[in-house]
């Protein structure tokens, strides 16, 4: 019951096209990795990941995700979710203390590394579940759906139907057709004379 | 005695969930994936067996290196018994507290590691610093793979490896930290009827009729060109024809 409640909530004020910029915590969590990567020296990796943060840009559409960021070497990322291969989330040790997770995006183009990588966002596991509903093969497909003729006649199922029930169903319609004229040249023969 | 033993480590342990869990942030439940309505879910952890066999290797491992380090040490202690003397509390802290730690770990890597199932998807679960979760539908898996080594034979598990395309399946999975869980690849590790899994998931993947890379909306295709409104459309009239006769 609590379950139900949940999704409805989820659906209510879960609404992936206002997530724009990473939440500021990100910042939070970019400062602790960098001193505990480089101790003393932790602005060497700081600065580009303060830039990173500043200029990160998230756009949720109907299709797809972009992303953007960097101040001197700019770089924009498009994905479909069509496209998507897998999700994977993965969340560190610092990152669940400060309520962060990556949610990484892969493609099928020939990397190993992730094609995107979501980070600073508070509701991942709600996007994740976002995209996985809009990813291939999570939806419900056509083939589940038998279809049916609207002016009667048999049920096709869809998984069954090929280029031979097509073609079988042409040469019927073409054998009719045949017969109704050849009635009716007669029978427009038979009022002429 | 040795009941109570397993019931001090029980507790022992459980308190240390208990810490992960409320300090270090590791969910203790397993994770969900949305599913459709009547649709079912399976969640599982690895077999019994894949913990015996973790263990199993634990014994080898921990019986050469402490070999390593207490032969020399009863060496030294047989010429110089008093350097031995001194030195005995450090040489067995050396070779006993990295075991216990080794040990919790298969314990923890068991009870954090977490398969789940639906019709059309999976994701697994994995890690205890970093937690990994990856998702895949089972409509983009290009292929799956069953690796059973004669030790895991014994034991009777397997490991399923089933991979989506893109290249760079992150080596041969032995790769640790945050870019290992990356990779174009999920691993079911320690699985005991994996034949049963491997045909699960061969047969959601022989029912999509597009073997295609992220097509948008012509998964209606049946055959080449022709869609089920097609021939929905065609039986119409066929049916129009009939009755005109």
């Amino acid at each position: 019951m609590a379950r139900e409640n949940d999704s409805t909530v989820y659906k209510e004020t879960f609404d992936v096209r206002k997530i724009t910029r990473p939440a500021p915590v990100l910042m939070t969590h970019y400062l602790i990795t960098s001193l505990l990567m480089s101790g003393p020296l932790f602005f060497i990796p700081l600065i580009p990941l303060f830039f990173k943060y500043h200029t990160l840009k998230y756009t949720f559409d109907d299709s797809g995700i972009s992303m953007s960021w960097g101040i001197l070497f700019r770089r924009e990322v498009y994905l479909t979710y069509r496209r998507i291969q897998d999700i994977h989330l993965s969340r560190g040790l610092i990152q669940r203390w400060l309520g962060l997770a990556t949610v990484a995006i892969q493609t099928a183009a020939g990397s190993a590394r992730p094609e995107m990588s979501i980070e600073g966002i508070l509701e991942a596991d709600k996007l994740r579940d976002h995209l996985y509903t809009k990813m291939r093969g999570a939806a419900r497909k056509s083939e589940d759906i038998m279809i049916k003729p609207i002016g009667g006649g048999a049920e096709i199922d869809p998984v069954e139907a090929n280029e031979d029930q097509v073609l079988e169903i042409l040469k019927e319609i073409r054998d009719h057709l045949q017969n109704l004229t050849v009635v009716k040249s007669t029978s427009d023969k038979g009022g002429l004379s | 005695m040795s009941q109570a033993v397993d019931r001090a480590a029980a507790r022992f342990y459980e308190g240390f969930w208990g810490i992960l869990t409320r300090w270090f942030i590791v969910p203790a439940e397993p994770p969900s994936l949305p599913v459709h309505e009547g649709e079912k879910m399976d969640s599982f952890r690895p077999s019994p067996g894949f913990l015996r066999y973790m263990k199993f290797k634990f014994w080898v491992v921990l019986t050469l290196i402490d070999v390593l380090i207490i032969v020399p040490w009863l060496i030294l202690t047989i010429f110089k018994p008093l350097v031995g003397l001194v030195l005995a509390p450090i040489v067995l802290a050396i070779a006993f507290v990295p075991d216990i730690f080794a040990y919790l770990a298969i314990h923890l890597r068991y009870d954090t590691t977490w398969y789940v199932m639906t019709e059309r998807s999976m994701r697994i679960r994995r890690g205890i610093w970093i937690i990994n979760e990856i998702t895949i539908t089972f409509e983009n898996i290009q292929n799956v793979t069953i690796k059973q080594g004669p030790l895991q034979r014994f034991f009777g598990i397997s490991d399923i490896r089933v991979q989506t395309a893109g290249g760079g399946s992150g080596g041969h999975g032995h790769q640790h930290g945050a870019e290992a869980g990356f990779s174009h690849e999920g691993i079911l590790e320690g699985i005991a009827n994996a034949i049963t899994i491997r045909d699960l998931i061969l047969n959601r993947l022989k029912k999509s009729k597009s073997a295609g890379l992220g097509d948008e909306e012509h998964h209606r295709i049946i055959g080449s060109g022709w869609l089920a409104e097609h021939v929905a459309v065609l039986s119409e009239i066929r049916g129009l024809i009939r009755k005109l006769r």
